[in-house]
């Protein structure tokens, strides 16, 4: 059964459309891709299923419900949450208060924190390898940090779904395997993943499927290894290589 | 009555305008506000005030006088924004508060907390048309507000800097990737907008009474302007000062005087609920 | 970090024995009840303060609940115990107008719009003179009666003491209701807002409902504030009430003592306020309040975050409980 579903879906700005009549559909326990070149409409997507903008045409199901009309705080009730392409931390707050918001406001509402939700917010850190930095303000914090710092904050609102924005951009090497273990991690505990990676670092490695995206446009979806094969994809690639660099 | 209200109402318009310009344009330019804007008038009235009542000067050589305070006030505000850090709107909205603040309170000091006009007796005299009654302090107000607005017009249209003020004022990066120093932009800025003030507060304090907090008001009015205006369109800005003024004059007519400060204030709020994304109107 | 720790106990003993060491002093008592009152206003200013938005039109809600229980117990009768929650209440109606039009706006342009919001209810008031008696403002409110507790009877109008320790009691209890408030998750929600409203959106926040709650709150405390100014003063008028001073000093507090803080913005007050009045006030009669937009000067172009907030670098307000801020 499908958790996300996306029925021609179109978002224009002013006269240019950024995504143009998307198909796509998420299985329960997936971990898609999201792949394009610069523009291709990556992060456009994400906030239309997110809620941020509205679609010019198209629909939105997500556990068969449709949400493309959604206020941005109704949808991750529902159960999906995301992540920023540029990170977005509460600079001023600990970065264990950034974790504890996420928890307090994804579930139910207590006037104060409750011990369990200090606690699995501590849990969270713990699982982003940030426990050491609670009490660090999360401007202070270093870039890769504030990414995991984001991720932690998104599960702590228990999603369903994940929306992943480039989380590993910029990373070394050795960030990248550990966030491969991290995702894999994530999986584990439920919780379907969308991840946009524009350099493919991580998604290529994790992916169960991709779905790749050029201009606005879907050119191919499928296995990683059929879509990374996929000519209109290298096209996709390789041209923004040549002509925009 | 009527042509009484729409002939002091655009003239009292344009004298707004003549105001509202360089808070407009330091505005633009810089992306600050200068909510000391109206202190500022103020202490360029006072300054002709000054040299008015004490050397009996006529008028007219009180203006290079108060040009020189505006300017020096003026650059000096222009180095304490150029230390702003981001958010830089609501920054300089802050600090210009204090800096209003600070000079009130100067104000205060050197002139007292006493109302004061200067008083030209000729422009008390004036001209009948019909019905209509023409003050020669009206149409002086009118002539030298509508000259000034004009020449800053073809400043800004036909001269080298204007064009550059311009395209700061459309795009600062792509101006400054085009060679344009935004820096030096800002400073000018300053500088127009100190003269733009200069040749206003001499005007100002024979229209209205000068005492050290009546800024504020000419601050509103600078503000409402503007954000009626958008930015970098004198055009705008001449309707916006001519709607208010009459806005002001048939709320006064309608309810009375005592009803005309709310007009500003019910105007501005009205303008920034209609565009709640504010002057520059952009989504993120 | 001891200093910080130490200063707010010893800064409450010395305001709890204040009116013994100044003998009872009327100068010295008159002005620290004013700056109590003024830390008052910068603590409700600064819950609305907490959550980004910087407000320039408090006096608006001031000057709303001093004019509410004035004319309640001027003209009905009715005890100022029962009107001044009462001016509260329509001080919090006034914001929730003000909420309709203002809450879209953000960072600079909703603080353009709360400054020109002040001089609508001013402008009312001002007008209405059937209501409100208008320019002339009113004279001979009745002041606070003294509480009894038992056969102890505690008299506030009577005396400056009696005055200065109420308005100490109903900081320190305000002071307690906005801790409460900031380090629950109202606070965590607002900060969140502060920091990165789109981010809170997206964790769940309801970024609009928690702003409007923040200035009911905030305007709800301001108005109570005026309504005990008024009878504590015992006269007043729109121009005073509902002038730049009462949106000025909350704001300014709140800035230079640290608005991420809880008690930077009281902490402001109660120190500003006494140097103007005891060193600047006899110095420079006419002219001493350019010491407010000096300082407001210095603290947004080297200290953003307020003294207080700098002395407790990296502890702002917290869910984390048992220090004090
Ligand atoms: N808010 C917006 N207003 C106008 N145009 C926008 C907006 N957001 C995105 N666009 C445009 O839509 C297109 C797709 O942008 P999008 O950010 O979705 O690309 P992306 O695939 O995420 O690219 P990147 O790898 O750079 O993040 C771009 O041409 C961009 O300029
Ligand atoms: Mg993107």
């Amino acid at each position: 059964m499908s958790l996300l579903k996306l029925e021609a879906l179109s978002k224009k700005f002013g006269d240019h459309w950024a995504l143009k009549e998307i198909d796509f559909s998420i299985d329960e326990g997936e971990i898609v891709g999201l792949v394009g070149p610069n523009g291709a409409g990556k992060t456009t997507l994400f906030n239309l299923i997110a809620c941020r903008h509205r679609p010019t045409s198209g629909r939105v199901l997500f556990a068969n419900e449709e949400t493309t009309l959604c206020k941005p705080h109704k949808i991750q009730k529902l159960g999906i949450s995301r992540t920023f392409q540029s990170s977005r931390p509460f600079a001023k707050m600990s970065t264990l208060d950034n974790v504890v918001v996420g928890r307090v406001f994804g579930g139910e509402f207590h006037l104060f924190a409750q011990s369990t939700d200090i606690d699995s917010a501590r849990q969270l850190l713990e699982l982003v390898g940030l426990a050491h930095k609670e009490q660090t303000p999360a401007g202070d914090l270093t870039l890769s940090e504030q990414r995991r710092l984001d991720l932690a904050r998104a599960l702590a609102t228990q999603p369903r779904l994940l929306l992943l924005d480039e989380v590993v951009a910029g990373f070394s090497p050795v960030a990248v395997k550990q966030a491969v273990d991290l995702v894999r991690r994530v999986r584990q505990r439920g919780v379907t993943l969308f991840i946009v990676d524009h350099f493919l670092s991580l998604s290529l490695r994790v992916s169960d499927r991709l779905l790749a995206l050029d201009h606005g446009e879907k050119v191919a979806e499928g296995r990683p290894q059929e879509v990374m094969r996929n000519r209109e994809v290298i096209r996709a690639y390789l041209g923004t290589r040549y002509e925009d660099e | 009555m009527w042509t009484t209200v729409v002939v002091s109402g655009i003239t009292l318009g344009s004298f707004y305008t003549l105001i509202a310009m360089g808070f407009a344009l330091i505005f633009g330019v810089t992306r600050t506000f200068n909510l000391a804007h109206g202190e500022v008038l103020v202490l360029a009235g006072y300054a002709a005030y000054w040299l008015w009542k004490t050397s009996g000067v006529s008028l007219l050589f009180t203006f290079p006088a108060a040009v020189l305070v505006a300017l020096v006030v003026c650059l000096i505000l222009q180095r304490l924004f150029s230390r702003l850090r981001e958010p830089l709107e609501l920054n300089s909205i802050v600090m210009s508060f204090g800096v209003a603040i600070l000079l009130q309170n100067g104000m205060l000091f050197f002139f007292s907390g006493d109302y004061r006009l200067i008083r030209v007796p000729t422009f008390n005299q004036g001209l009948h048309f019909n019905t209509l009654y023409l003050s020669y302090g009206q149409l002086t107000l009118l002539a030298l507000s509508l000259l000034v607005i004009g020449l800053l017009y073809l400043l800004m249209r036909h001269t080298y800097l204007g064009k550059a003020l311009r395209a700061t004022i459309q795009d600062r990066e792509a101006a400054a990737l085009a060679g344009i120093n935004v820096g030096a932009m800002g400073i000018l800025a300053f500088a127009i907008g100190a003269i733009l003030i200069g040749l206003a507060g001499p005007l100002y304090g024979c229209v209205h009474y000068l005492y050290p907090t009546a800024g504020l008001q000419a601050t509103l009015l600078a503000i409402t302007i503007t954000i009626f205006a958008g930015v970098g369109r004198i055009r705008g800005l001449i309707l916006g000062g001519w709607i208010l003024a009459l806005a002001e004059s048939c709320a006064v007519v309608l309810f009375g005087a005592s009803w005309r400060e709310l007009v500003g204030a019910v105007m501005l709020i009205t303008l920034l609920a209609l565009r709640p994304q504010g002057i520059l109107g952009r989504e993120q | 970090m001891q200093v910080a720790r130490a200063a707010p106990v010893l800064g409450l003993v010395f305001l709890l024995l204040l009116p013994v060491f100044a003998r009872y002093n009327d100068y010295v008592l008159q002005v620290f009840t004013h700056a109590l009152l003024l830390a008052t206003l910068a603590l409700a200013w600064n819950i609305l303060g907490v959550s980004g938005s910087i407000s320039l039109g408090h006096a608006a809600f001031f000057g709303a609940g001093a004019y509410t229980s004035a004319l309640l117990s001027l003209d009905l009768g009715v005890s100022p115990w029962a009107t001044i929650p009462l001016g509260g209440v329509l001080a919090a109606g006034i914001a929730a107008i003000m909420g309709l039009f203002c809450l879209r706006l953000r960072g600079a342009y909703f603080a353009l719009a709360t400054l020109a919001f002040v001089e609508i209810p001013k402008v009312i008031t001002d007008n209405w003179d059937g209501l409100t008696r208008g320019s002339l403002g009113l004279v001979g409110l009745p002041g606070l009666p003294s509480l009894r507790l038992g056969s102890y009877h505690f008299d506030i109008s009577g005396s400056l003491a009696g005055s200065y320790y109420f308005v100490l009691g109903y900081g320190l209890v305000l002071l307690l209701l906005v801790t409460l408030m900031f380090r629950s998750n109202l606070g965590l929600a607002l900060q969140a807002i502060r920091e990165e409203e789109i981010a809170a959106e997206a964790v769940g926040i309801q970024v609009q409902r928690y702003r409007l709650l923040s200035l009911l709150l905030s305007a709800f405390f301001t108005g109570i504030t005026g309504a005990c100014y008024g009878h504590l003063i015992r006269y007043i008028e729109p121009g005073l009430v509902y002038g730049l001073h009462f949106s000025a000093m909350p704001m300014i507090f709140a800035i230079c003592g640290g608005r991420f803080t809880i008690l930077g913005p009281a902490l402001a007050a109660l120190v500003l306020y006494p140097v103007d009045q005891f060193i600047f006030h006899p110095l420079l009669p006419a002219g001493h309040e350019f010491l407010y937009g000096a300082v407001i000067i210095l603290a947004i172009l080297f200290m953003p975050s307020g003294v207080w907030g700098q002395l407790r670098k990296g502890h702002f307000v917290s869910i984390k409980t048992g220090s004090i801020e």
